[in-house]
């Protein structure tokens, strides 16, 4: 059976550990996603993540099932790739082919670089999005 | 009206791994589980050692500028989120990325790397925080 619970603060058993529930609420990561960029863009695992898009050299756009309330969210990703390039990777938040394309409530951008200057397909993207949902 | 819930364990009713959570703006759901950070530490390297962490059982030094971490409570798939971050007083562009060969990201073991200018480097600080499925 289904059922709803409102209540305003979690505790354990013995009455340690308090938090609010809007400290669970507001530290959830509301998206999460770990994305291949070789070939055909795919979504190896993810929440709260409808689909992606091919936006150019190591750029991905990710579309949200739930939207957010505004785009002042906090993205976190890291990436990397397990061919020959062995340098550096760095994933920025946005795509350097669309600088007028700025994150929204319903999706994100991020762009990955490779030894600084050059931006490559990645086989290893991930990305988590902390912030309020609508 | 306040409420005070006192519980050591939550599960859900229909999916015991799936419970839903109202959104700030109250008309959206998120799922409390998938939301949750699985593990995260603040970690320092040179020698590699934990200064707080959550979800974390050990940590090694692979070589200069690349570490492993083990989780407490392995993971359903290796198909994780990991979002890292490392700095030093030393340099200013410092990168944090996977190492490079994918087995070594495995359902209880996350591995990677931190470098200076495409050099791999013993970077100071460095926090790691990863996302996804546990078993």
């Amino acid at each position: 059976m289904a059922s709803e619970l409102r209540v305003n603060t979690l505790k354990d058993a013995a009455g340690n550990n308090s938090i609010a529930t809007s400290f669970v609420a507001n530290g959830s990561a509301k998206v999460w996603v770990n994305l291949n960029q070789d070939g055909t863009h795919s979504i190896r695992g993810s929440n709260n993540v409808s689909s992606i898009s091919d936006e150019g050299a190591g750029a991905t756009q990710t579309n949200f099932t739930s939207s957010t309330a505004d785009a002042n969210y906090a993205l976190a990703g890291t990436s990397g790739d397990d061919g020959g390039n062995s340098g550096c990777w760095h994933t920025t938040g946005y795509n350097q082919n669309s600088y007028n394309t700025s994150n929204t409530t319903s999706s994100f951008h991020q762009q990955i670089y490779y030894a600084t200057a050059s931006v490559a397909d990645s086989g290893f993207v991930y990305c988590t999005l902390h912030g309020d949902l609508a | 009206m306040a409420s005070l819930l006192k519980v050591d364990s939550l599960t859900g009713v229909t999916t015991a791994g799936s419970i839903s959570v109202t959104g700030e703006g109250g008309s959206t759901t998120t799922n409390l589980q998938q939301g949750l950070a699985k593990c995260w530490c603040d970690i320092a390297a040179n020698p590699v050692a934990f200064r707080d962490s959550f979800g974390m059982s050990s940590s090694s030094d692979i070589a200069v500028g690349n570490y492993n971490v083990s989780f407490t409570n392995s993971f359903s798939n290796a198909y994780y989120a990991p979002a890292g971050n490392t700095s030093t007083a030393a340099f200013s562009t410092n990168a944090f990325t996977n190492r490079n060969d994918s087995a070594e990201k495995t359902t209880s073991l996350y591995e990677w790397s931190t470098s200076n200018g495409n050099n791999a480097y013993d970077l100071t600080f460095n926090t790691l925080t990863i996302s996804g499925d546990l078993a």
